[in-house]
């Protein structure tokens, strides 16, 4: 099956610095893939590259079908009544389900004749999304869509997108920098820290393929290709790749999506990528 | 796309629709009531320039100042309220507000929301100034037979033939630009209004080289006979034919006055006149109205399409 999205040596420039460096990803048709780092690690650039509002400076990134994007601060005209910013989308895109538009609205009880700037913060984003879901994507992509939402909020924004992607073929991509968001509702997992891409792959397989180990500072780690660790003590945790230690002091047990990040982010040497064989730090 | 334009810019279109409306209004109500006035007390003859029409005239002139004075401000406002309402928000309103992410990254590529925008707003700007143009026009001809100052006065120059259609899509475009330089509406505002008064002054300086000046010799007098005409500069000939900018050793006393009164700089003209000087007058006949009203439109219509296509330029390059 051929990639949602797919970026080849993507490199993206501001001025002089690189925000985003040879970047080689795929993201399988139908999956919900998490774009997850820290701040200024690059997942904006990369995704407005993605939707056309950037030029790479190198290399390509291709989408397969349409795209829908809804940018961070999910920006809607504050003049408009919801029921024009429908005609705004009806104007602006070829494909276009109106009656699903307006069901999703009743649905969650949003008033088509109040003003988008008299709408609540977490109405605004669940107008914003019916907009991208109403142009019938074959890629949606998010980012930050559950920034500066209340809890309730967050869970809604998140639910109505997830029965989207049970009804019908559509690849998601979001971005978040709080995992915890992710976590239930994510099967792909993508990980950008300082413009280069550490992470990309199928979460259940990440997480099958890890193991965060425990134990004695002096335990011999050989056979593993460790990702990155700590220390508190005399104890080192360390998170590793591949099957466990022969050394008995280790207790080694299976990562949470969290323990995974964080270990990766932590070590910016170290890479999971399809194609690699690991790259121990 | 056509609904969109409309939809976001209709508070502009129908406030410049307005004001165009209202002073229709009160053009047409001024020149109806001139004409009835006329009809009623004008002798025979009149209006024209026969001693008698004289009362007439004056009549007609205070009714024509006193509606002058109310949009007489327009070459340079209408022009600089253009460009801060119609376009610097046009770009800077939607970087500002972050929308430009949801308006570029639907189905319609920018270059066409790009296209479809300049040209209905752009089309529309130039259809406002010509209709400013054709009622003032119209108005006029009403107070001012035969004395014009279409030509002479730059400040109704502006307002007539295609002058406020090119000045109105200059600055529309000078304020679309601005908008992709800052991407914030305020700022670029500014910069229109700052713009535009330059432009103005910089295009009335270079007015007087649309075209190689004509010249004639006064005798008697250093007055042209023409209202109409635009003054380039003016000189003294010698009787020797050698042309200066002051006489020297003219053996005529020269005294400043002082006050209003200008007899003294009268008597020694008169003095000079008396000993074969003339005074040479450099000047734009009247004639040359479309002359000057096309190369002045062409420039502003040459600057808008540069400034317009900096502004596109800008914003395919990097439309994030």
């Amino acid at each position: 099956m051929s990639p949602a999205l797919e970026a080849t040596g993507l490199g993206v420039r501001y001025r002089r610095t690189w925000a985003l460096r040879d970047c080689s990803l795929s993201v399988p048709t139908g999956r919900v893939a998490a774009l997850v780092g820290p701040n200024g690690a690059g997942k904006t650039t990369l995704m407005h590259a993605a939707v056309g509002l950037l030029r790479p400076a190198r290399g390509s990134v291709r989408v397969a079908g349409e795209a829908a994007f809804v940018a961070q601060d999910k920006p809607l005209y504050e003049s408009f009544t919801v029921a024009e910013m429908l005609t705004f989308g009806r104007r602006m895109n070829t494909r276009w389900d109106d009656a699903a538009a307006a069901d999703r609205l009743a649905g969650l009880g949003i008033p088509l004749k109040r003003k988008v700037s008299g709408l609540s913060g977490g109405q605004q984003a669940q107008v914003a999304v019916t907009l991208a879901l109403a142009g019938r994507p074959d890629l949606l992509i998010l980012d930050e869509p559950l920034a500066n939402l209340d809890p309730l909020a967050r869970h809604d924004v998140m639910r109505s997108i997830m029965a989207e992607v049970a009804g019908r073929e559509l690849t998601v991509l979001l971005s978040s920098h709080v995992v915890s968001d992710l976590e239930e509702t994510c099967d792909w997992l993508v990980v950008l820290n300082g413009g280069r891409l550490q992470v990309s792959g199928d979460i259940e397989e990440l997480l099958d393929g890890h193991l965060v180990l425990t134990g004695p500072d002096e335990a011999s780690a050989a056979g593993t290709q460790m990702v990155g660790g700590s220390r508190t003590g005399r104890q080192v945790s360390m998170l590793v790749r591949g099957a466990p230690p022969l050394d008995p002091r280790w207790q080694a047990r299976r990562p949470g999506l969290e323990e995974l990040v964080m270990g990766y982010l932590r070590s910016p040497e170290s890479a999971a990528l399809p194609g690699l064989t690991g790259v121990g730090a | 796309m056509i609904w969109v334009t409309w939809r976001q810019h209709r508070a502009q279109i129908l406030v410049t629709a307005t004001f165009l409306v209202l002073l229709g209004v009160l053009l047409l109500g001024s020149a109806m009531e001139a004409s009835r006035y006329v009809a009623e007390h004008a002798p025979p003859g009149c209006p024209g320039a026969a001693v008698a029409c004289g009362d007439l005239a004056v009549a007609l002139g205070q009714r024509y100042d006193a509606v002058y004075s109310v949009f007489g401000w327009m070459p340079l406002v209408a022009p600089a309220l253009i460009g801060a309402f119609w376009g610097a928000p046009l770009l800077g309103r939607e970087y500002e507000r972050g929308t430009h992410r949801l308006a570029w990254t639907q189905a319609v590529p920018v270059w066409r929301w790009l296209a479809v925008k300049l040209s209905l707003l752009g089309g529309a700007v130039v259809a406002g100034g010509l209709l400013l143009s054709l009622m003032v026009s119209l108005w006029r001809p009403v107070f001012r037979t035969g004395v014009d100052s279409t030509f002479g006065n730059i400040g109704v120059f502006n307002m007539v033939g295609v002058e406020p259609a090119a000045w109105w899509l200059y600055a529309f475009a000078l304020g679309t630009a601005a908008g992709t330089l800052f991407r914030r509406t305020l700022p670029a505002m500014a910069l229109v209004v700052a713009g535009v008064a330059v432009s103005m002054f910089t295009l009335f300086q270079l007015s007087d080289y649309y075209a190689e000046p004509a010249r004639t010799e006064l005798s008697g007098t250093v007055l042209l006979d023409d209202p109409d005409a635009r003054l380039v500069s003016a000189a003294w000939v010698e009787p020797s034919g050698r042309e200066v900018a002051e006489p020297a050793d003219s053996g005529c006393p020269r005294r400043v006055d002082v006050g209003q009164s200008s007899k003294n700089a009268e008597a020694w003209q008169a003095c000079l006149f008396g000993k074969g000087y003339r005074y040479a007058v450099y000047y734009h006949p009247p004639s040359r109205f479309w002359r000057f009203q096309w190369t002045e439109a062409g420039i502003l219509a040459l600057a808008s399409a540069a400034l317009g296509g900096l502004a596109v330029r800008r914003t395919l390059r990097r439309p994030g």
